[in-house]
């Protein structure tokens, strides 16, 4: 199958886009992460002296209070770290890339994430691997912001050519938007969902979105395998 | 009285080496004996001064610290590992188990971790964020609990152990890493409220005849 120009161009700027990010994310590692780890390592070094020495009540409240911003900018910078780094996705297979991103989600959150391989897995394009990734991050993220639970289940199957992955759970739902054609949804809300479904076409692969107040959510995702 | 847990350091960061040693300095059960700012500089420091606990930075230039952990692992250096690193998302915690480290800490976390942490490890413990544990032993396969509260896995680790095995004799006997055997028995011994080795297998021959065919 030949693809469209606009297509393979739209293909090439999502793996620019994660090549990016993999740039702002090492800026971030290398410089105010250490900084602030060392920092926070010498103040609290500098506590634990402070107490053996009998000094002034204030000056501890203080240190404490300097300490517990420090502590909360790492914290931040761990979550925006976690949500975007890349996982090496050109060296890295396509199942063990999903795991990752279900430990990360279970350690992020309190949420519990049943997970099942069907079958072989077959190997897809780098800007396939790099869809199902982030529609699981994306999806995960929406069941866990809105369907009011904490158990999910995850499928991952290779069949007849093609990868299908699936994500549901038996929340509380939704009516879901059109999300193409004159109609799609403009809703901010929507947004995520749009950009599931337009990262799917552009791997030529498949989105289908089941969902009704009370009845959970189920994602199902296909994209092709490589030939 | 308790000897102090001897513990190098290897980050190429020197703030961070800086940091972490001016914290160690207040802990009277903890010893500094050495300082790396590489991979290979790691690699002869514990080949001399023979560390209980090497405290890793995961991006190191040139040797990184998953290099440096395989190739301990590769020389079958007697030495615990805990991996330190910024990063705390999925793949940083699967390359540290699937390389065999004994612990993993957070740079984004505070300080405090990870002295915690290297303490933990030193005592034999493996240290991983909780998401972490049900990958470490492929225990999705795991069969039902079997009495005590034990798995049949764990109940087979732990006849092992009552026979006398060491944990690298139990990791060959039954087909996993020793790393494997080490998560086992701290879950076992944290669910049998036993603080060691002939505690639990104490355990073992009290409780026996009530777990006979058990497993299933």
């Amino acid at each position: 199958m030949t693809w469209p120009e606009e297509h393979l161009a739209a293909r090439r700027i999502l793996s620019v886009t994660e090549e990016e990010l993999q740039r702002i994310i090492l800026d971030i590692h290398d410089g105010p992460v250490q900084k602030l780890f060392a920092a926070l390592s010498q103040l609290s070094a500098l506590e634990t002296r402070l107490t053996h020495d009998d000094a002034p009540e204030a000056w501890r409240v203080d240190l404490a209070r300097v300490s517990g911003l420090i502590e909360a900018s790492l914290g931040e910078i761990r979550s925006s770290l976690g949500t975007w780094r890349p996982p090496g996705f050109s060296r890295r297979d396509l199942v063990s890339m999903l795991e990752g991103l279900i430990i990360q989600h279970e350690e992020f959150t309190d949420c519990r994430v049943e997970w099942d391989v069907i079958g072989l897995v077959p190997a897809v394009s780098l800007p396939a691997k790099i869809a199902l990734y982030r529609i699981l991050q994306e999806a995960l993220s929406n069941a866990y912001r809105h369907a009011g639970v904490k158990n999910v289940w995850v499928r991952v199957a290779g069949e007849g050519g093609r990868v299908r992955l699936e994500v549901m759970d038996k929340g509380r739902g939704f009516t879901p938007p059109p999300l193409v054609g004159p109609q799609a949804t403009e809703r901010a809300e929507h947004i995520g969902l749009r950009g599931m479904r337009e990262r799917v076409a552009l791997v030529g692969g498949t989105l289908t979105l089941l969902s009704a107040p009370g009845q959970g959510t189920r994602i199902v995702v296909e994209v092709p395998a490589n030939e | 009285m308790n000897e102090r847990l001897r513990v190098v350091l290897a980050d190429d960061h020197e703030l961070v080496l800086e940091g972490l040693r001016s914290l160690l300095a207040d802990e009277p059960d903890l010893e500094v004996v050495g300082l790396a700012t590489s991979g290979a500089a790691l690699l002869d420091l514990i080949a001399q001064r023979r560390p209980d606990v090497a405290v890793l930075d995961v991006q190191m230039a040139g040797m990184d610290g998953l290099d440096c952990l395989k190739e301990i692992r590769r020389r079958g250096l007697p030495v615990r590992v805990l991996m330190l690193t910024a990063f705390g998302d999925g793949e940083a915690i699967q390359s540290a188990l699937a390389g065999g480290a004994d612990g993993f800490a957070l740079k984004t976390a505070p300080p405090r971790q990870t002295v915690d942490a290297i303490r933990q490890v030193g005592r034999g413990y493996l240290v991983f964020p909780p998401a972490a544990r049900k990958w470490m032993v492929g225990a999705r396969a795991e069969p039902a609990p079997s009495g005590g509260g034990l798995s049949a896995r764990e109940w087979e680790v732990l006849e092992r152990l009552a026979e006398g095995l060491t944990n690298a004799q139990i990791a060959e006997a039954i087909g996993v890493s020793d790393n494997t055997v080490k998560f086992h028995l701290q879950n076992i011994f944290q669910k049998l409220g036993v603080n060691n080795r002939t505690e639990a297998a104490a355990h073992y021959f009290r409780t026996r005849g009530q777990n006979a065919g058990g497993g299933r």
